[in-house]
């Protein structure tokens, strides 16, 4: 298909651009969004064509900048990239695990005009968090990162995702966004790709543990209200219908990763058969509008049912494609994250099932992993469990 | 000691009022003399007194209804029918409530403390005017001394309350942003609880007047009571609204609060008079590509029409509220007061999502 014939919509341009600029990170977390294959420090790009892309993506519309990774500020270019932005006028997102050299460049990245910041934590207790972050003595530098962001007036987002190993906690990072001074807190339950996907069983909470979190929630959304924001993202595998990934698929999002190429999502190269683009062979505007990768799962037309037919096709997009893919084998499929797809029963069989068990050991992320993307087979309707 | 109410004076030529024509003559009594009348109550419900003087009023206010209790338990005392005292003791039951936290008492405190009062000070009566306590006293006094009929006929004042509450928890609640509809929750029951207690007082007093030497004593005791009410307003307006003068040891603005916790940074409701302003991490932009103006914040992205464009370039963290509604005004030759109430909806939204702070 082609989505960019003459008579086809005006293309929406994105409004969103995640720069994963390396994937070194001090942190191991075991869901962590990266692929199973991290890129090395040698292939990153260079500051010069990071510019060049920032300076394309605001020409092409992009609003909003998340300086991603890894962890961002282990780039030394990062407050030259930062800077950019902000010349551009492009909104810069920093997100960040505020350890290792992360709170040695906040002012500088503050005087250069960094807009927001969102930093993770993994726990509210420090020994629960740094064994989930794989980190010892984390939790204090992120304390002092976040002191240091609220002294200097910048806006805080605390994200924390959560799974079986610290859900108990939701009561308390909420507590703890209050006393750092946060204005967002987001409740983010794991999305099951990638590092996620392979410690399933070693994060997957049980629905009880899944509603009580949303009820504890949901009355400090009230109780906050006018103080902290918070933003809550269920876990798929219990809900009823399937998220927008990224909005839909191509049609917010960028993700450039540390080597240059552009995914419609961070998880999009799990998917097969599919043919990216890099910045240094293409313009940002170019691979929006004509790389296979966007094109491929972009709009309505791939759409098979109960997708095809559905009245919330242009609601959901169908869902996730990679997680189509993992579970049930086709990323055209119908995400089973939705209740309307056939294998929707057996994704909350596997969800409560793996929940009951004893959590196996965490895998955790490490760059020149030999972790194996497809440790799992896809689920069928007729295979038993 | 000489009682100190007037009383009627046998008058010979007074006939004998029917029933009807009784109720109507107590009625016009308080249509000339309730104290919905008074320029003090005029001044609470059309939002003209500023804050201290409605505490004024709450603190002063408390004393009366402390004492109502006091006063029906004389009355019940000499209620020589059990069917009369199981009626009357319900009014004891109201205002007392059946355990703690509950009853017109209670929620007036609740109300006292709801404009910023200490529970402690409002209960000590250390602050109220001498007037309010003389006032009150000679109520009490009056019920003991005079006939039960004159006791019963002077609590009539309630066939004239539910119009005064009507107009005072609207009013109040139009006119004052720190009354809420919860501090006012007291209205809410005597809303229900006057009219039937007035009905009983009236029914007792029609069938119980039945000379005219009664007839005259019933509606004094109605004239005494609207004097009751009268004069403490009369001596609130004197203290505290013209010419301005406290008597030593009342009430002075100020004293007898709970502190105000600061508000945090940039939290809370934002009113008239703040200053709203777009925090860091908040930048209004055109954006070229979509020809359209957004509001960029943490995470997310705000379309923006015309209306709310205008609204926040006017945002610049010197105007306040009120100037941006002028500025509006001017702009387009609209009603201010219109805008500001229009604008103040979509402040305060900003506000709670946390992209906008004053």
């Amino acid at each position: 298909m082609n989505a960019i014939t003459p008579n086809a919509p005006v293309l929406p341009a994105p409004v969103g651009l995640l720069a994963e600029l390396t994937h070194r990170c001090p942190l191991r977390c075991p869901y962590c969004s990266n692929p199973l294959e991290l890129d090395r420090r040698s292939g990153e790009l260079d500051t010069a064509t990071w510019q060049r892309v920032l300076t394309e993506a605001a020409a092409l519309g992009v609003l909003h900048v998340h300086l991603s990774g890894g962890e961002p500020t282990a780039r030394n270019d990062i407050v030259e990239i930062t800077q950019t932005c902000a010349k551009l006028g492009l909104y810069s997102n920093l997100i960040t695990s505020g350890v290792g050299g992360a709170l040695a460049k906040l002012d500088a990245l503050y005087d250069v005009g960094l807009d927001h910041v969102q930093l993770s934590v993994q726990g509210v207790d420090a020994a629960n968090a740094e064994k989930i972050g794989g980190l010892k003595n984390a939790q204090p530098q992120k304390f002092a990162f976040a002191e240091r962001v609220t002294q200097l007036g910048l806006p805080l987002t605390l994200n924390s995702v959560i799974h079986r190993g610290n859900i108990h906690e939701v009561e308390g990072f909420i507590d703890l966004a209050v006393k750092l001074g946060a204005k967002r807190l987001e409740v983010a339950h794991t999305q099951y790709y990638g590092w996620a996907y392979v410690n399933r069983a070693a994060l997957m909470p049980n629905k009880a543990e899944v509603d009580r979190s949303i009820r504890i929630v949901e009355a400090a959304r009230e109780r906050l209200k006018g103080q902290l924001v918070i933003d809550l993202v269920v876990p798929d595998y219990y809900a009823k219908y399937p998220k927008a990934c990224a909005g839909g698929w191509g049609r917010k999002l960028m993700n450039v990763t540390p080597q240059g190429k552009v995914l419609p999502c961070h998880a999009a190269e799990t998917i097969p058969n599919l043919e990216f683009w890099y910045v240094s062979e293409h313009s940002l505007a170019d691979i929006w509008a004509h790389s296979p990768a966007f094109t491929a799962y972009r709009g309505t037309d791939w759409m098979k049912e109960p997708c095809r037919s559905c009245d919330r096709r242009e609601k959901d997009w169908g869902g996730c494609r990679c997680q189509a893919l993992a579970l049930a084998g086709d990323a055209a499929a119908t995400d089973p994250a939705c209740s309307l797809s056939p294998l929707h029963a057996k994704v909350r069989d596997l969800a409560v099932e793996e929940a009951a068990e004893i959590p196996p050991d965490y895998v955790y992320r490490t760059i020149g992993s030999n972790v194996q993307p497809n440790v799992r087979t896809p689920l069928n309707e007729e295979a038993p469990l | 000691m000489t009682a100190p109410f007037p009383t009627p004076k046998p008058d010979e030529a007074q006939r004998l009022l029917t029933p009807e024509e009784l109720e109507a003559a107590l009625r016009d009594i308080g249509a000339r003399r309730y104290h919905n009348l008074h320029p003090f109550h005029r001044l609470l419900h059309d939002g003209k007194l500023n804050k201290d003087q409605v505490r004024a009023w709450a603190l002063n206010r408390y004393y009366y209804q402390a004492m109502i209790p006091v006063k029906d338990a004389a009355i019940l005392a000499r209620m020589e029918d059990a069917s009369l005292r199981r009626v009357w003791r319900q009014r004891i039951v109201d205002h007392d409530g059946d355990a703690p936290g509950d009853g017109g008492i209670e929620r007036w405190l609740k109300l006292a403390e709801g404009v910023g009062f200490a529970r402690d000070y409002v209960e000590s009566t250390d602050g109220i005017l001498s007037a309010t306590r003389f006032s009150v006293d000679a109520y009490v006094h009056f019920v003991k001394e005079r006939s039960l009929l004159e006791a019963i006929a002077s609590s009539l004042t309630e066939m004239f309350s539910p119009t005064i509450i009507s107009e005072r928890v609207a009013g109040m609640l139009k006119n004052y942003d720190f009354i809420t509809k919860d501090t006012l929750a007291y209205f809410d029951k005597r809303l229900t609880q006057a009219p039937r207690d007035a009905e009983f007082a009236i029914e007792y007093v029609k069938r119980h007047a039945t000379t005219p030497e009664k007839q005259r004593q019933a509606m004094a005791a109605l004239t005494f009571k609207c004097n009751v009410l009268w004069t403490q307003l009369d001596a609130l307006y004197h203290a505290y609204v013209a010419p301005g003068m406290i008597p030593p040891d009342a009430w002075t603005p100020g004293t007898g609060l709970v502190p105000e916790p600061a508000r945090a940074a940039g939290t809370g409701t934002i009113g008239a008079q703040d200053v709203p302003r777009l925090p860091r991490g908040v930048r209004l932009r055109h954006d070229a590509v979509r020809d359209q103006h957004v509001l960029l914040a943490p995470e997310r992205t705000f379309d923006l029409d015309a209306n709310a464009v205008a609204v926040l370039e006017l945002v610049d963290g010197t105007r306040t509220v009120r100037d941006i509604a002028r500025a509006l005004g001017e702009k387009f030759t609209a009603d201010p007061a219109v805008i500001e109430a229009d604008i103040l909806v979509m402040l305060n939204d900003l506000a709670t999502k946390r992209v906008l702070e004053r």
